[in-house]
């Protein structure tokens, strides 16, 4: 009960020092009082300590079990494992709002503070932005969604946790897409700040692409996670299925994968410059908007939510985020006059590309998911199955993919003969692919684009490598943002390849068998041989065996008796180099027989590997790299703009 | 280069892509009162709760009574079930409604409580 006022009392210390720190920033911005700036820019690190302090409480209340909370009654009970009572602080929706908080202002802090850099007017601007957004988030906790609501009468026992979320998934996956969608607020903060101030130079862009790397990063590993986990544990077969909630994380994701290209032409060539507010501006509209649609209940998902009071506010502090950045771009659009016109057949005209195809992608994703929202207004409701997105983004991803091959081969302002020469490995690559798939007998027309683009874009990243191992070995090591992000395009070139085995290569057969028997799928034999009861203390498990080869799988099916005989499902995997044999126990039957689904993904590894290796690239690359933005700065190459 | 006219042509590119998508990819989800008052040709989803009348025959074929609060229809499925799956839940079947009236499900997702509950304790 103490715990209850305690963390309640700490969010309100929190809310109001986050609104004193939003008030008094802007106005010290505009009075430039470098002492203010300094006293609102303490208040934030205040306001982010006070959420700190009511998430250590929390998190106190649901390890110690204090029924009191009714947070902790209904997302824990007694027999739920420690680790995963501890991960309930983020299974709720009030939890897993304080925890975004508490994400926003460790991040907006570490922004704030490196960016001394920025200048007095910047920095204060930001500060402010970050703490109007903390703000309106402690709003909501405070006076809709509190996690801290005491209850009349202290239960003995709480609800518990959902089978499903029991597992080793629930403790990384969440916890690491809040804190990507949370991050993206500090580029929008930085982006909106240096547009109020008329900041438009190269400190503005180092500043930010550091964080929305970072944010970009989490978004990554977040999805990537999120895939694993839906794969190991959902038991359809698949990773991903076009569904609301995944589809708002991607967006902001492909908004961010633009910037970051974008970005380099804005630090190379000074161009851009409005359009790189923009893509930074949108990946958090997108993530506001991902938040609202997700939390409300507005779109059909098989994820339920529950409809909470937070929607109409949500939906509020969108619509302000909206008309704030288009009023601020439309004021500031004088600051997007360039020079003169780019060739279009050079890097830069690769990057806008790119970025118009990425846009493109989140276009499509963006009709998908409001689809049942919009047609809903005129009719009945229609919804978009994956077979719309891949045959609207299909087209796109592989146009991306075609860049992938030919970008990084451009030279900047434009291209010339060498880079037709240079085109030829490339291109050798994806003839050599098509042949291969074309003696395989590959009869899918997307399948026979999809890996020879792969495998061109493959075989450009490798040739840089090449190039530079032959020429300047150590400017491998020199330029490593520039190789750091040839590596993450190999990575990519991997992991699309996996994406597209498994959704072109899937084989799938239902089968029942009785012990003794086998049953052949794309190849891999596996034989029934007997199923088994066993009893746990609160579920009971069947588990079939299958021989596979030298191993024994064992998929089951366990029945919690506690939760109104809830089954779960436990899938068996077992990873061959070249496919994941996958199988589901559906059921079994009094004759002793099993049924059982068989999947045969091909490659599936190599999602995931390619996933690690794009995260290994941004980190060599990036982590401690001096930005050519820095550089230009050092070496004294006016960006700046008047004002 | 101005960036206009690339932009314009990926701009019409994508709204043709989605245009064409929209047409073909793209189905009605209805209540079964809904589905019942509009007959439509093509796949659609129907959300409804499950009845008690579940059978399973083995662990991939089963059938059941889908209902909507005032409409109800039989539906034939096969394929693995969610393990949230038993009378009461809320389930979207997708497929096609048969000329004997019953509901030929392709797939069956059921509504997956998730991270945030669906059922606030009273407080």
């Amino acid at each position: 009960m103490i715990l209850g006022y305690l963390g309640a009392g700490a969010l309100l210390a929190a809310l109001v020092m986050g609104g004193f720190s939003s008030l008094l920033s802007f106005w010290s911005g505009i009075r430039q009082s470098e002492t203010f700036i300094q006293v609102g820019r303490r208040a934030f690190y205040a306001a982010a300590a006070m959420t700190f302090l009511s998430a250590v409480v929390l998190e106190v209340a649901l390890l110690t079990h204090d029924f009191s909370l009714a947070y902790v009654v209904e997302h824990t009970d007694l027999s739920t494992p420690t680790a995963l009572v501890a991960a309930a602080f983020y299974g709720g929706q009030e939890g897993s709002l304080l925890y975004w908080t508490v994400i926003l202002g460790i991040l907006g802090s570490a922004s704030l503070l490196a960016s001394a850099s920025l200048g007095g007017r910047v920095a204060a601007y930001a500060a402010g932005i970050l703490a109007s957004i903390l703000t309106f988030f402690l709003f909501v906790l405070a006076v809709v969604a509190s996690p801290f609501d005491v209850l009349s009468v202290t239960p003995p026992d709480g609800l518990g946790l959902n089978p499903i979320l029991r597992d080793g998934g629930m403790l990384i996956h969440p916890p690491v897409v809040l804190a990507g969608f949370a991050s993206f607020a500090i580029p929008f903060s930085f982006a909106c700040a240096a547009l109020l101030a008329r900041r438009v130079d190269a400190a503005w862009i180092t500043h930010t692409r550091r964080f929305a790397l970072l944010a970009w990063s989490l978004q990554t590993t977040g999805l990537l996670l999120g895939m694993w986990w839906a794969y190991h544990v959902l038991g359809w077969g698949g990773y991903w299925g076009w569904d609301p909630v995944e589809n708002v994380a991607l967006m902001p994701w492909l908004a961010t994968t633009a910037y970051l290209h974008s970005s380099q032409v804005q630090e190379r060539r000074g161009r851009l410059r409005l359009w790189n507010f923009g893509l930074v501006i949108t990946a958090f509209l997108l993530v506001v908007f991902g938040t609202f649609i997700v939390r409300s209940g507005v779109v059909p998902s098989v994820h339920t939510f529950a409809i909470s009071a937070i929607g109409p506010w949500f939906f509020g502090f969108l619509v302000v985020c909206l008309l704030f950045s288009a009023l601020l771009l439309t004021l500031r659009s004088n600051l997007g006059v360039e020079a003169k016109p780019a060739p279009a057949v050079s890097r830069e005209g690769a990057f806008v590309l790119q970025n118009l195809l990425l846009l493109g992608v989140v276009a499509v994703v963006m009709w998908g998911t409001v689809l049942p929202l919009v047609s809903g207004m005129f009719g009945v409701q229609r919804v978009a199955g994956a077979s719309f997105y891949e045959r609207a983004a299909g087209p796109l991803l592989a146009a991306i993919l075609a860049l992938l091959a030919v970008g990084p081969l451009l030279p900047w302002r434009h291209a010339g003969r060498a880079t037709l020469r240079a085109l030829r490995w490339p291109v050798a690559a994806a003839i050599v692919a098509l042949m291969v798939l074309l003696i395989a007998g590959v009869p899918s027309a997307p399948a026979l684009v999809a890996f020879p683009l792969a495998a061109a874009a493959g075989a450009t990243a490798l040739t840089e490598y090449a190039r530079a191992a032959l020429r300047k070995p150590r400017s491998i090591l020199r330029k490593r943002r520039r190789y750091g992000a040839y590596l993450a395009h190999l990575g990519l070139v991997v992991a699309v390849t996996g994406v597209a085995a498994s959704h072109f290569g899937q084989q799938v057969k239902d089968v029942t068998l009785q012990p003794g028997e086998a049953v052949t799928v794309a190849g891999y034999s596996l034989t029934y041989t007997g199923s088994e009861q066993r009893q746990l203390t609160d579920h009971t498990e069947f588990v079939a065996g299958m021989r596979f080869g030298d191993q024994t799988l064992e998929p089951s099916r366990a029945t919690y008796a506690g939760l109104g005989g809830q089954a779960l499902t436990h899938v068996a995997i077992s990873t061959t180099p070249t496919a994941d044999v996958y199988v589901v126990l559906a059921g079994t039957n009094p004759d002793g027989s099993a049924t059982f689904r068989v999947f045969v993904n091909p490659l599936v590894i190599f999602i995931w590997a390619g996933g690690a290796v794009i995260i290994l690239g941004v980190l060599l690359g990036n982590v401690g790299e001096r930005s050519a933005a820095m550089e230009l700065a050092r070496r004294r190459i006016p960006v700046t703009l008047p004002a | 280069m101005r960036w206009g006219l690339p932009g314009a042509v990926v701009a019409a590119c994508v709204g043709y892509l989605i245009y064409s998508a929209s047409g073909g990819a793209t189905e009605y989800y209805m209540t079964v009162s809904e589905l019942q008052a509009h007959a439509t040709a093509g796949d659609v989803r129907v959300a409804g709760v499950v009845q008690d009348d579940v059978h399973k025959s083995d662990g991939l074929h089963v059938t059941f009574t889908e209902k909507d609060g005032t409409a109800s229809m039989p539906v034939q499925y096969t394929g693995t079930l969610p393990d949230i799956f038993k009378p009461g839940i809320t389930v979207v079947v997708e497929g096609k409604l048969g000329g004997d009236g019953v509901f030929h499900a392709r797939t069956l997702l059921a509504k997956c409580p998730s991270r945030f509950s669906t059922q606030p304790y009273v407080k």
